[in-house]
C-alpha cells in the first residue's frame, strides 16, 4: 500500500482545503452550540412586559391567544399561580432583578431606582462569572439597567432594536453610546413631550422618521409597535436580533432580554388583526369601588381584544424564537425561561396596571421554566412569586445562593413538597415617598386558597379610612365577592399579619 | 447670531432635565448628556447659518451689507422665537380657552380661521421687523445693536461648546 501523496493526491486534497474551512463553523452549530468549558448552562430570561396569566389560552382564558405556547410548555414546567411583586414595571422588574419586594428595594414609583445598597445586589452581580447581557426594550426597565451597570457585561441600549435607531449614534459615539442616545433623545426628539433642545431640526427629524416607517405601517393597522411615541421597533427584530447574539455569546452567559409587547399601545400584526372581533367572548362584570375608572364595558371589551390580538403576535414570534432555540441545540445546555414583570387589567372600569388596585389580571403572570433538556411537562400549582427566580436560577446551575434575596427555591427544585399556606405579597406604593415608611399604598397578601388587599392612606378613602378586601381564590378566582365584612375573623388575622409585616419593613423609615 | 437662540434654548432645557438626571445615573452622565445637547446645538447653528447664508443670495443687493445682515439677523431671530413659543406651549402644559374653541366651532370653517390668522400674525412678526429695519436709520441703528449685542453673548456659548466638545471626546476615547 503506497503511504506517501502523490502530487495529484495532494493537489485533490487542497483543493477541499476552502470547502473545509467553510464547513467547520456550520457543522459546530449543528450540535449544542458553543458550551462552557466546565460544563455551566446558559440562563435565558425573557420577559414580556404587562402579560398577564389571566390572558392566556394555556392558564384557562376564553380565546385562543397562545396556540405556539400551548403546544410548547408540553416539556416545560409551567406555574399556575405566580405572582409579579408589584403592578407596573419599575417595582415589578426591580423585584425580579433583586428577588426582593419593593418595600426592600425601593423602586416603587414610576421610572424608580433601588436603593443605593441594592445596586449590587442583583441577578447580574450573583451571575457574576457568567457573561451577562441585558437589553429592554422599556426605558423604565433601562432606568434600572442604567444603575447596575457595572454588573453587566454587554447593555444593550434601548434603541439598538428600534426602527427610529439612529446609526448616528451608534457609529459615532459608540463607546458612550448610551449616555449619548439619551442627548440624541433629549435634543432631536420631541414626538413624546412636545419640546427638545432643537428648535429647527426636531421637526425635520419627525418629518424623515415619518417617512422612514410609513412603508411598514401596512402590516400594523392599529399602528406600528412602539414605546413613548416614535420609538417604533418590530418584534420579529428583536427576535432576530437574539438569535444572532446566542450565537455568538461567550459561554455560559446569562442573557435577561425584557420586551415590549404586549404592553400598550397594542399593535397587532395584519395577521392577527380582528382574530376576535365578535367572537362573543365575554368575561364576568366586575364589581366598581373608590379606585375604579370610568371606561365602559364595550369599551373594555374594545381594548381587551387589541391586548388578546397583541399576544397572538407575541406568542408567534416566541415561538419562532424557540424552534432555534432547540435546532441549535441552545435548549439542550440553556435553562430558558419565560415570564413578566406584571399583568394588565381589563376590568372595574380600568384599562392598564398603575392604578393602586392588586387583583389577579394584574399580579399573575405566566412562569415557563424550560429546563435543560426536559422533554416533558410539569405542572406547579403552589403559589410562587416573581423573588422566587433569582434564588432558583442560582441554585440550579450551581452558583453561590445571594444571601440578601427574600424569595425561596421554587418547586421542584426545593426539597420536599411545597407549602400550601406560604406567604406571598404584592406591594403598590407609586405615590409614597421611596426614602420615607409606606403610608401611601396597597399591599396584598395571599396565603393559601384566600387573598387579602389592604389599601390606606389614600385621599379617595377619607382622611385615616381603610380598605380591606378578601376573596377565595379557589371559590372565587374572578374576584367577584368580597368576603371581608362577612370572614370578620380570617380577615382580621390575614390584615394583623400584614400589618405586622407592614411594621417591620417600615422600622428603618421611621 | 445664529448660534444664540439655540444654545440659549439647549442650556435651559439641559439645566432643567440637570437634577432628573443626576438622580437617575450620575453628575457625570448628566454632564454628558448637556455636553451632547451643546454639540447638537452647534451642528445646529452651522446649518442654521448656511441656511440663512443662502437665504442671503435672494436678498436684493441694492440693499448695503448692513441692512441685508439685519434683516436676516432679525429674521433668524424671528423664527427662533416662534419656535420657541410653539415648544413652551407643550412645556407649559397650555390649553386653548374653551371659549376660543366653542368660538371655532361655531364659526363652521375652524382650521381655515386658524391657519389664517396664525398667517397673518406670523407675517406681522416677520415683516414688521424688517420694515423698521430697511425704512428708519434708527431702526436699524437698533437692530444693528442689538445684533452686535447678542453676538458678543453668542462667544460666550462658543466657548461652552468647545468644553461640551473635549467633554464628549474623553467620554469616548
Amino acid at each position: 500500500m503506497k503511504s506517501s501523496l502523490s502530487r495529484r493526491d495532494f493537489l485533490k486534497a487542497a483543493g477541499m482545503l476552502p470547502l473545509g474551512i467553510g464547513l467547520v463553523p456550520l457543522l459546530q452549530r449543528d450540535g449544542p452550540l458553543q458550551q462552557a468549558a466546565d460544563g455551566r448552562r446558559n440562563v435565558l430570561i425573557i420577559v414580556f412586559d404587562a402579560f398577564s396569566a389571566y390572558h392566556l389560552s394555556f392558564h384557562g382564558y376564553g380565546r385562543q391567544t397562545t396556540p405556539n405556547l400551548t403546544r410548547l410548555i408540553d416539556r416545560a414546567i409551567v406555574y399556575h399561580n405566580h405572582y409579579a411583586a408589584g403592578n407596573f414595571t419599575s417595582p415589578g422588574t426591580a423585584s425580579l432583578l433583586t428577588g426582593t419586594l419593593s418595600w426592600t428595594h425601593r423602586a416603587f414609583q414610576l421610572n424608580g431606582t433601588v436603593r443605593e445598597s441594592f445596586v449590587h445586589k442583583t441577578i447580574f452581580q450573583a451571575f457574576s462569572r457568567y457573561h451577562r447581557i441585558a437589553y429592554s426594550h422599556n426605558p423604565l426597565v433601562n432606568t434600572l439597567f442604567k444603575q447596575f451597570k457595572a454588573d453587566i457585561d454587554d447593555y444593550v441600549p434601548q434603541n439598538r432594536l428600534f426602527l427610529t435607531a439612529d446609526p448616528l449614534v451608534h457609529n459615532v459615539f459608540g463607546a458612550d453610546e448610551d449616555i449619548a442616545d439619551v442627548g440624541w433623545t433629549r435634543a432631536i426628539k420631541k414626538e413624546q413631550e412636545g419640546y427638545a433642545y432643537s428648535l429647527f431640526l426636531s421637526d425635520l427629524y419627525k418629518e424623515y422618521i415619518r417617512s422612514k416607517v410609513k412603508g411598514i405601517g401596512v402590516q400594523f393597522p392599529r399602528g406600528i409597535p412602539s414605546v413613548r411615541g416614535d420609538n417604533y421597533f418590530l418584534l420579529e427584530d428583536a427576535i432576530d436580533w437574539l438569535k444572532t447574539e446566542i450565537a455568538q455569546l461567550p459561554q455560559p452567559y446569562l442573557g435577561y432580554i425584557h420586551l415590549m409587547p404586549p404592553h400598550a399601545p397594542c399593535s397587532t400584526h395584519e395577521d392577527f388583526f380582528r382574530t376576535f372581533a365578535g367572537d362573543g367572548f365575554q368575561v364576568p362584570e366586575k364589581p366598581q369601588n373608590v379606585f375604579s375608572g370610568k371606561l365602559t364595558e364595550p369599551e373594555l371589551e374594545r381594548q381587551r381584544i387589541a391586548y388578546d390580538e397583541y399576544v397572538l403576535y407575541l406568542d408567534r414570534e416566541f415561538a419562532r424564537l424557540f424552534e432555534y432555540l432547540e435546532t441549535s441545540g441552545v435548549l439542550e445546555n440553556t435553562w430558558v425561561v419565560l415570564t413578566s414583570d406584571h399583568g394588565e387589567l381589563f376590568e372595574r372600569g380600568i384599562r392598564g396596571h398603575i392604578a393602586p388596585l392588586l387583583y389577579q389580571p394584574v399580579l399573575r403572570v405566566p412562569l415557563l421554566i424550560f429546563e435543560p433538556g426536559r422533554k416533558s411537562r410539569l405542572d406547579v400549582h403552589a403559589a410562587t412569586s416573581a423573588i422566587d427566580l433569582l434564588p432558583t436560577l442560582l441554585h440550579v446551575t450551581g452558583e453561590p445562593p445571594a444571601a440578601w434575596t427574600e424569595g425561596s427555591l421554587l418547586p421542584p427544585f426545593a426539597e420536599g413538597v411545597p407549602d400550601p399556606e406560604r406567604d406571598v405579597y404584592a406591594v403598590h406604593a407609586k405615590a409614597n415617598d421611596p426614602e420615607a415608611a409606606l403610608t401611601h399604598a396597597t399591599a396584598m397578601l395571599a396565603r393559601g386558597r384566600h387573598k387579602l388587599m389592604y389599601f390606606f392612606g389614600y385621599p379617595e378613602l377619607g382622611q385615616g379610612v381603610e380598605r380591606v378586601e378578601l376573596y377565595d381564590l379557589w371559590a372565587d378566582p374572578e374576584e367577584l365577592h368580597d368576603l371581608y365584612p362577612a370572614e370578620q375573623v380570617l380577615g382580621r388575622e390575614l390584615l394583623a399579619f400584614l400589618k405586622g409585616k407592614l411594621r417591620d419593613v417600615n422600622q428603618p423609615y421611621l | 447670531m445664529c448660534a444664540l437662540p439655540l444654545h440659549a434654548w439647549t442650556l435651559v432645557l439641559a439645566f432643567r432635565d440637570l437634577s432628573w438626571l443626576t438622580d437617575r445615573t450620575n453628575a457625570w452622565d448628566a454632564v454628558g448628556v448637556l455636553c451632547y445637547g451643546l454639540l447638537f446645538a452647534l451642528v445646529e447653528s452651522v446649518l442654521l447659518f448656511i441656511v440663512t447664508a443662502l437665504l442671503g443670495l435672494i436678498v436684493p443687493r441694492r440693499w448695503e451689507v448692513d441692512r441685508r445682515i439685519a434683516l436676516l439677523g432679525m429674521f433668524v431671530l424671528v423664527l427662533s422665537l416662534w419656535a420657541m413659543l410653539a415648544q413652551l406651549f407643550f412645556l407649559a402644559s397650555a390649553h386653548v380657552p374653551d371659549a376660543i374653541i366653542a368660538f371655532l366651532v361655531r364659526n363652521g370653517h375652524p382650521a381655515r380661521l386658524v391657519y389664517g390668522t396664525l398667517l397673518l400674525i406670523v407675517a406681522a412678526t416677520f415683516l414688521l421687523p424688517a420694515w423698521v429695519a430697511m425704512r428708519s436709520a434708527r431702526g436699524l441703528q437698533f437692530v444693528e445693536a442689538l445684533i452686535e449685542r447678542l453676538g458678543l453673548l453668542a462667544m460666550f456659548y462658543l466657548i461652552f461648546d468647545a468644553a461640551a466638545l473635549v467633554i464628549v471626546v474623553i467620554r469616548n476615547l
